[in-house]
């Protein structure tokens, strides 16, 4: 195995396009688990800890940029993450535990796109942007163009993302990140991302993300229209739940079957959305 | 043929000039170059708990960090928490409890809770409890591994 340690994101790039089996390191979490298991056996790793561009963290008028290598600990205590934008730092400071927040990253997460995770699912449902760096370009797309399928991105061989963008949202919008797992420390069996704004007691705008249920965190225009101009009652939930759950593809695990990640829907919906409605209000 | 890196950690406050290839985990440098055997090897994949350590001071799991990404880092295990012949205060504090059983977990333990303490001199039940998520123990059921812990914090 070869090994490199580039301290610019161009580095990384040329480090990247050397070797066909190249992967990049982040905070190793989940690419070390992989590796200790003999899943996988990189030629080479590209550790990204030692360019600090990816460390860094920018704030604009419209919302913050928040580097890929930002440890979920870091997002977590991030205190300018308010609004739309503490769907993110909700699902960073409650996943896994310590330890694993200690060292793993958002940039890691994205580029993992583990079906079972959940800061996908908080940054589809913050409407979140990725800035990836090619050889010789970087764009910018919407995050969940990024996952295409369970642990598979659009990214390309020798592209990486360097950072990821979080829209303040409308005045008034709510972020909140409600997980469901058996024990503190598991990864969610349901995970239920979303951002809110009222009208008084109306809902104005809202954008519902479900978690664990499908290959890719699981967005339905349909059931947020369904909730759009109501007091979100238990019928207008129930029904935006119902469609969440029909559109859900989950798999039997240790965790849970799949139909009962169906029933969780419509429920965790209900209980998130009441959580999300009192903040709303303060 | 894998790289070999020449690299020098800092463990429990010296220095260690090893030479790793890039794949190797900090614990398996720990235990079989380092030969400081306190870190457990428990599950390999970030589950357990057992084989957590200090770096600059908060807990990683040394299975899934590598060797080859750690120097000039301040890297902490069991080994280097006591205070010369006295045992760190969450070790006598576990010990007067009778919180050890087996005590394969207790290694991890006791880095987690001495950054803890580190970081929130008089922390809550519930601030042991969650400090303690990624350290699993098959005996004790918990109870007395965070009353004694708890106990430093001076709360009732
Ligand atoms: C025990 C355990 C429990 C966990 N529990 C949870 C949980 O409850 N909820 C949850 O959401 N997640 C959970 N996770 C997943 C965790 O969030 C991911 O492991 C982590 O975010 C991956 O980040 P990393 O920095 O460690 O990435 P790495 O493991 O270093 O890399 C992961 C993958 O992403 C690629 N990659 C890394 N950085 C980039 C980049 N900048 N650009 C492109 N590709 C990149 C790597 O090449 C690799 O393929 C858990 C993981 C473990 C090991």
């Amino acid at each position: 195995m070869r090994y490199a340690e580039p301290e610019t994101v161009e580095a990384a790039l040329s480090a990247l396009s050397t070797h066909e089996d190249a992967r990049c390191l982040a905070g190793g979490a989940s690419l070390v688990a992989m590796m200790n298991a003999g899943r996988i056996g990189p030629g080479m790793l590209v550790s990204l800890h030692r360019i600090p561009e990816l460390s860094t963290i920018t704030e604009t008028g419209d919302g913050l940029w928040l580097g890929a290598m930002c440890t979920h600990r870091t997002v977590a205590a991030d205190a300018r993450l308010r609004g739309a934008m503490a769907a993110v730092r909700e699902a960073a400071a409650w996943l896994a535990h310590p330890a694993i927040r200690n060292m793993a990253t958002l940039g890691g997460s994205v580029g993992l796109a583990d079906p079972h995770t959940e800061i996908p699912v908080a940054l589809v449902a913050a409407s979140a942007r990725v800035e990836v760096a090619g050889p010789g370009s970087r764009r910018v797309v919407p995050v969940e163009s990024l996952f295409v399928d369970s642990y598979r991105t659009s990214l390309q061989r020798g592209e990486l993302v360097t950072r990821v963008f979080l829209p303040r949202g409308e005045d008034g919008a709510v972020g909140h990140h409600l997980r469901f797992s058996r024990v503190a420390a598991d990864y969610p069996t349901v995970s239920i991302s979303l951002v809110l704004a009222m009208d008084g007691d109306r809902c104005r705008q809202v954008r519902v993300v479900v978690g664990s249920c499908g290959p890719v965190p699981l967005h339905v225009d349909a059931a947020d229209q369904r909730l759009v101009g109501t007091r979100l009652e238990a019928e207008d939930v129930a029904e935006a739940g119902g469609l969440l759950a029909r559109a859900a593809a989950p798999i039997d695990d240790v965790r849970g079957s799949a139909e009962y990640r169906r029933m969780l829907i419509p429920r965790l919906l209900g209980r998130a959305l009441s959580q999300a409605r009192e903040r709303a209000h303060v | 043929m894998s790289d070999k890196v020449s690299v020098s950690l800092t463990i429990n406050g010296a220095e260690h000039a090893l030479t790793v290839a890039p794949e190797r985990t900090l614990l398996d440098v720990l235990r079989e170059d380092v030969r400081a055997t306190g870190t457990r090897r428990g599950c390999d994949e970030g589950s357990c708990g057992a084989c957590t350590v200090l770096v600059d001071g908060v807990p990683v799991l040394s299975c899934l960090s590598l060797a080859v990404t750690l120097p000039g880092r301040a890297i902490t295990t069991i080994e280097g928490v006591r205070n010369g012949a006295e045992l760190h205060p969450v070790q006598r504090a576990l010990v007067l409890h009778g919180a050890v059983q087996c005590g394969f977990c207790m290694p991890g333990i006791v880095l987690s809770a001495k950054a803890l303490l580190e970081r929130n001199p008089s922390p809550t039940v519930e601030d042991v409890r969650q400090a303690l998520g990624g350290n699993v123990c098959r005996c004790s059921g918990y109870t007395r591994v965070v009353e004694a812990i708890a106990s430093l914090g001076g709360r009732p």
